[in-house]
């Protein structure tokens, strides 16, 4: 467990500039982020929930990226957003930078704070099931 | 084609033939022209203006021929037969029983002058608003604010024309009762009844070759003095997107070019990401900065464009939508409210949808196409 709670400052140690990733890289983060195992169903009941906590107009994950990460999704303003899950589109989780800006800015509009890196963890684990 | 001799060679005993083929055929051709511009200018949308401008080219090159015609056609195709003149059109309507006029008559003569200048006056306005306006064609050196007058201007000629066609074709009907002829069947067939007491004309000779020849040599001439390249108008909308702006603000949608928004919109929409149009958006301080910086420098009062002039700086609140300005209201007034929402359009502010070259910030009515629905 110990070795477990070291490997977050090692990757807050890494230059910010190397932003390449992988699911797998991105799950072991969060995991000892949050000090506790991930899990796939967890990840799904909160993707697939109705929240009340955010902004109105996106109560859920699901207002944008629909109830299948295995397909495409759709902004509110029709434009069309590309699989989540990594199984059929191999650029998701490969930029942290990236992960980390959407994870900032969709938790915000859906729950109305910041994800925890448990909940990161979950999301990760269960899109990475798929 | 030879120089033929104008005694007008009877078709039928005691018929005279008044109008010669290609007075008849520029007739008819004017009228399917002019029809067909006034259905795609009055009815339809912006999307059909590229029928609209051909149809409109079509009726000014026949107006300038028959210009020609009228100096070198045969007897009754030649101004010179129905001079307008004032005193002659006075006493001709004054008249109990006028001197019956074979060709036209000086009230009508009067109205066919009418048309025909309409006409050149509609092709040079329209060329005029969209060089102004809509920066193409062979005036786009023009002003913005003259091109939106010249669009006016058009747009109440083209009234005018109407107005003056409902006359035209009214004085026919009368003409027709008043003379017991039919002059619709007239300018069909070319022929005439001739009768004794006519007014006679002086008989010109035709001079078909000449004739043909000028033309070709205008024609020519035109097609010549168009500017062959097609260089960027002064104050176009920036052209190249800068590759942050690109890529922070086109997850969710179309790139919103700079020019559509005055830099006070813009101050507050980039101010305001972390509530952005009820989503957070937001960006770390240096990327906004940056982003701020380059919307600022081409923002809509460094352009001349349509969309510029029209949205810019009216929306309702700092943070509402284009969609809401009046502006944007009336030219979407003909769109149904539901095909908005049908796939693949979705949204209002899915301007790229029906609009191809949105993301220029140009908005060309060349470029509009509203997508056929899709299965969502
Ligand atoms: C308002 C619409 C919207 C909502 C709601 C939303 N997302 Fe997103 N999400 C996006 C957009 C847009 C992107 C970036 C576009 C892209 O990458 O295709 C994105 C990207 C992501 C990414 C980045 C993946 C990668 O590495 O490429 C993840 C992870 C993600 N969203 C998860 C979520 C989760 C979890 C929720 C619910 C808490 C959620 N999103 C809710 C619109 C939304
Ligand atoms: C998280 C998704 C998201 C991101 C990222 C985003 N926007 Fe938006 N934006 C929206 C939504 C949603 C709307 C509302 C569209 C509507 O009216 O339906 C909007 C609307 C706008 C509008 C107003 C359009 C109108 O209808 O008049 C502008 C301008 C705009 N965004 C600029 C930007 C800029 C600049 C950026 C980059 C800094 C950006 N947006 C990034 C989601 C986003
Ligand atoms: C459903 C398709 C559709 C969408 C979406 C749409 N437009 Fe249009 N737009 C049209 C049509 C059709 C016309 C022509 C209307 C007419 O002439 O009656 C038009 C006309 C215009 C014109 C005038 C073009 C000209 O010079 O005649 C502008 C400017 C314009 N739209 C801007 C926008 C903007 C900005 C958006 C997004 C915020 C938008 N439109 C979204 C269909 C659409």
């Amino acid at each position: 467990m110990r070795h477990l709670l070291v490997l977050p400052f090692l990757l807050l140690a890494t230059p910010v500039a190397a932003q390449s990733t992988t699911a797998a890289e991105l799950l072991a983060k969060y995991t000892a982020e949050a000090g506790t195992e991930a899990s796939a169903e967890r990840g799904q009941a909160l993707f697939l929930a109705s929240h009340s906590g955010g902004k109105s107009d996106t109560p859920s994950c699901t207002t944008c990226h629909g109830t299948d990460p295995r397909a495409m999704g759709q902004a509110r303003t029709g434009k069309p957003i590309a699989p989540l899950a990594p199984a059929v589109n191999p650029e998701r989780f490969t930029d942290l930078k990236f992960v980390e800006k959407w994870f900032g800015r969709n938790c915000t509009s859906v729950l109305g704070r910041a994800c925890t890196a448990a909940e990161k963890a979950d999301l990760v684990a269960w899109l990475s099931s798929l | 084609m030879t120089d033929a001799p104008t005694t007008d060679t009877p078709p039928h005993a005691g018929q005279v033939l008044v109008w010669d083929i290609w007075v008849r055929l520029f007739h008819w051709s004017l009228v399917a022209c002019v029809s067909i511009a006034c259905v795609t200018g009055f009815l339809l949308d912006a999307s059909w203006i590229t029928l609209h401008i051909a149809s409109g080219t079509l009726a000014v090159a026949l107006v300038l021929a028959r210009i020609i015609w009228g100096f070198l056609g045969p007897t009754h195709a030649r101004f010179a037969d129905f001079r307008p003149a004032p005193s002659r059109i006075l006493s001709h309507v004054r008249a109990q029983a006028p001197a019956r006029h074979l060709g036209h008559n000086p009230a009508g003569g009067l109205m066919m002058l009418g048309l025909m200048a309409a006409v050149l006056l509609l092709g040079l306005s329209g060329l005029a608003g969209l060089g102004g306006a809509l920066r193409t064609g062979p005036l786009r050196a023009l002003p913005y604010g003259l091109g939106e007058i010249a669009l006016e201007v058009h747009e109440t000629l083209a009234l005018l024309l109407l107005a003056m066609i409902l006359a035209h074709i009214a004085a026919a009907i009368l003409e027709s009762h008043r003379s017991r002829e039919n002059l619709v069947r007239a300018m069909v067939t070319g022929s005439k009844q001739g009768r004794p007491g006519d007014h006679a004309s002086r008989p010109a000779e035709a001079h078909p070759r000449l004739a043909l020849l000028l033309i070709a040599m205008l024609a020519g001439a035109t097609v010549a003095s168009l500017p062959q390249d097609d260089p960027t108008p002064a104050r176009a909308p920036v052209s190249e997107l800068d590759p942050t702006f690109a890529e922070e603000c086109t997850a969710c949608h179309l790139a919103y070019h700079p020019s559509l928004l005055s830099a006070a919109e813009w101050h507050v929409i980039l101010g305001g990401l972390t509530d952005h149009y009820g989503e957070d958006a937001s960006l770390d301080a240096e990327t906004t900065a940056r982003i701020t910086n380059w919307v600022l420098a081409h923002d809509a009062s460094t352009v001349q464009s349509r969309p510029a002039r029209l949205f810019a700086g009216r929306l309702d609140t700092p943070t509402g939508s284009m969609t809401e300005t009046g502006a944007w209201k009336d030219l979407h007034e003909e769109v149904a409210e539901a095909h908005f929402l049908r796939a693949p359009i979705y949204s209002k502010a899915n301007c790229a949808a029906c609009h191809a070259d949105a993301e220029t910030g140009w908005f060309s009515p060349f470029h509009i196409r509203i997508p056929r629905e899709t299965p969502k």
